[in-house]
């Protein structure tokens, strides 16, 4: 059974990439985004990491796949404000071959692996939110503290950059 | 039967989406979502590590990574509406120049 969800999952992920990657439109490339990383967060489940599940549902497609369909909206975005891509599809067929050395060297060295259970456990406090937060404040405190003042950072810095600067002739 | 070296596949098969989509596309909206898929592929590798290792300290670093895209969004977002004002495009190509303001 777990097999079947692990089939179905990875190729909604694959075809939402695959989505986001070919169409010229940017609303229907998020909307490729947004089924690939729910499809990544079902393998997350499958994982047996229940919190991350729900983080990534909480912050990827709540957050910032609303923040990136809000601002597509915001911008008003019409057919010739997007860029000409001619070439798209002979740079897709080259950045593919590419990367197919990097995935062989990575695939071998994963296979060579001695093999594991990987089905999901019941019964099993492993990825609960308790032993997480345990860890976390326990031995990851600073790396805890560092993002909250890089999230404070990128806040003020967000919001300096979008602030609208006043023309000239207001000043004037 | 699903094991470490499937899930290692289905998580290389998205981060080299990402890596052909900052190669291969110009609209800066579809780089950065490219890059917020390869974060997401490391995240599943990192998660399958875990399981496998039956070790939780990976699941901690993919807090941070999935904290950190978040504060990269703000950022690449504000810096796409101030780049998207001065230039009405979303083509890379057009975006050469850092003197954007001292210039016009």
């Amino acid at each position: 059974m777990s097999d079947l969800i692990f089939v179905a999952l990875s190729i909604f992920a694959v075809l939402g990439a695959v989505m986001m990657l070919v169409y010229r439109n940017p609303m229907y490339s998020a909307l490729g985004l947004l089924v690939s990383i729910l499809s990544v967060a079902g393998l997350f489940a499958l994982l047996n990491a229940t919190f991350l599940f729900m983080v990534q549902i909480i912050v990827y497609a709540g957050a910032i796949m609303t923040l990136i369909l809000f601002l597509l909206m915001f911008l008003n975005i019409k057919e010739e404000h997007l860029p000409k891509e001619p070439k798209k599809y002979m740079l897709i067929a080259v950045g593919a071959i590419i990367m197919i050395p990097f995935n062989m060297v990575i695939l071998k060295a994963v296979s060579n692996l001695p093999d594991a259970d990987m089905n999901i456990m019941a019964n099993s406090d492993f990825g609960d939110i308790k032993p997480i937060g345990m860890l976390l404040y326990n031995d990851w405190i600073l790396a805890f503290e560092l993002i909250s003042i890089l999230l404070l950072v990128a806040l003020v810095g967000s919001i300096v950059l979008a602030k609208r600067k006043k023309s000239k002739k207001e000043n004037a | 039967m699903i094991s470490l070296t499937s899930y290692a596949f289905v998580s290389m098969i998205l981060f080299s989406i990402g890596v052909i989509g900052v190669i291969a596309r110009r609209n800066i909206f579809v780089i950065y979502m490219s890059i917020e898929l390869m974060l997401n592929g490391i995240a599943l590798f990192l998660i399958t590590f875990a399981r496998y290792h039956f070790n939780m300290d990976p699941q901690i670093i993919t807090i941070m990574v999935i904290s950190i895209a978040a504060a990269e969004a703000a950022i690449f977002l504000s810096v796409i509406i101030l780049l998207f004002r001065t230039k009405k495009s979303l083509d890379t190509d057009i975006f050469t120049t850092l003197t954007q303001g001292e210039k016009s």
